[in-house]
């Protein structure tokens, strides 16, 4: 039986120990870290986050991991961001001052309209027909964010209400954001998890 | 739709879990963690962890308590509060596990720091904390470590209408720990109308949980002994809420798998 690996970005910024739990409390192999070599030798990047935009991305930089995970992206290596990490997948942000993203998914990050924060817990419905979250449709996640992803709806694959409609799951070839922490949501985001991750390893 | 909340308050005095009652005596209720374990099996929406005795004594956040916790591995939003009187110590709460933050302490210090954390964290993970009684038609606004009463301040005022912060934790302190006694007239004569309240203080039961929910500026109601009194309390409020815009309650095992043994 072969093991799933996730490698955990690990660019300084916020708390990954809920993430890391929540993924090994799943069955899976985690490994956290900054280098190359060890993201080189697991099935799935996931991208957390927790706190602003520029400096998220400039810790990036510092890292050298903007290339690498462009790059890991290029080559169809299945890449999940959650939250910040959802956003850092966009061309830019107008977060705190306009700044590149990884430009992974078109698109640009922009405040929430209707309202200055979305927190709380919060249905998704899915907007595309047998997606990998499919099984995730009508169930609450939990937010807390105050921007959002804005992009060609081709890129959509989950929405949610809170005064107007918001991109919550975005998803270009085997890369997907999440607006949610699924790693906060108890059991619908441990299902949501663990069928995302099935799903992607399985394409 | 965005759902309203129920949350678990477990407030923390020299280590352990207490019953507070009305911020002047307290009953011991355990380990902190102990708590906090049966309300994230219970399902409420979000944790707040409040350790009381940390700014009195000049101390920084409960470190140590939250990696206790973050070790617990949550699948609960939690909440902290205590101690945090610089940016650095809130940030190091955050990459401790707390997700959001509560600041009281810094609100009548130094608002200015306040305001820095915001912009390090972002608005939404920032809660003020306001414990307040009503004094004829006034809203007072205590300090708890001096235990006086003064008007909300206009400094303060400001830092909420610009969203520095992104909720009000409205603490009706004098009710605290009292059954069916927070005081709805602090949340309806709240003087800012347009800010999300989470209210606190003498919330035990569903009745009062639901005329509180259905108000337009609260987006939440925690519960702090209440929630001690029985097993799985936190469902049965959430069972006596539904057809409210609140997530359903959940009951699940950690070892569910055993039912296909």
């Amino acid at each position: 039986m072969k093991y799933i690996t996730l490698g955990v970005v690990d660019y300084g910024i916020g708390n990954h120990a809920s993430v890391v739990h929540s993924l090994r409390e799943l069955g899976y192999r985690v490994r956290v870290s900054a280098e190359a070599e060890v993201l080189d030798a697991t099935d799935i990047l996931i991208l957390p986050g927790v706190g602003a935009f520029p400096s998220a991305m400039q810790a990036l930089h510092e890292r050298e991991l903007v290339g690498y995970i462009q790059q890991k992206a290029r080559d169809q290596r299945p890449i999940i961001g959650i939250c910040l990490g959802m956003h850092l997948l966009a061309g830019a942000s107008h977060e705190i001052q306009y700044t590149a993203g990884l430009d992974i998914i078109p698109g640009e990050v922009v405040p929430l309209s209707g309202a200055k924060w979305h927190i709380g817990w919060n249905t998704l419905e899915c907007v595309v027909a047998d997606s990998l979250i499919q099984a995730s449709d009508s169930q609450s996640f939990y937010f807390n964010h105050s921007f959002c992803y804005q992009g060609p709806v081709e890129y959509h694959l989950g929405i949610s209400r809170h005064f107007q409609s918001l991109v919550s799951v975005i998803k270009r070839g085997s890369v997907v954001g999440m607006q949610f922490h699924p790693e906060k949501s108890q059991r619908a985001g441990r299902d949501l998890l663990k069928n995302l991750i099935s799903g992607l390893t399985n394409a | 739709m965005l759902k309203k909340r129920l949350i678990g308050m477990v407030t923390v005095k020299s280590g352990w879990a207490v019953q507070s009652i009305g911020y002047k005596r307290y009953l011991p209720l355990g380990k902190p963690e102990c708590l906090i374990e049966n309300l994230d099996r219970w399902g409420v929406d979000e944790i707040l962890v409040q350790v009381i005795d940390r700014a009195v004594h000049g101390g920084a956040p409960d470190f140590a308590l939250l990696e206790k916790i973050a070790r617990q591995g949550l699948e609960t939003p939690l909440i902290y509060s205590g101690g945090i009187c610089t940016i650095e110590s809130g940030v190091l709460a955050i990459q401790a596990g707390a997700d959001r933050l509560v600041v009281d302490g810094l609100l009548h210090d130094d608002p200015s720091i306040v305001c820095g954390l915001s912009e390090r964290l972002g608005a939404q993970a920032i809660i003020a904390a306001l414990p307040v009684s009503r004094y004829f038609d006034r809203v007072e606004w205590l300090d708890y470590r001096t235990r006086r009463s003064s008007p909300i301040s206009a400094e303060v005022i400001s830092l909420i209408e610009t969203g520095v912060v992104s909720e009000i934790l409205l603490i009706d302190w004098r009710h605290e720990g009292y059954p069916h006694a927070f005081d709805q007239g602090l949340a309806s004569n709240f003087p800012l109308k347009n800010v999300p309240l989470i209210v606190f203080g003498g919330i035990s039961d569903s009745i009062q949980i639901a005329e509180l929910l259905q108000m337009k500026n609260v987006f939440a109601a925690a519960v702090g002994n209440f929630l001690n009194y029985r097993e799985h309390a936190a469902q049965k409020l959430k069972e006596a809420l539904l057809g409210m815009a609140v997530r359903n309650p959940s009951y699940e095992s950690k070892y569910s798998s055993f039912s296909n043994v």
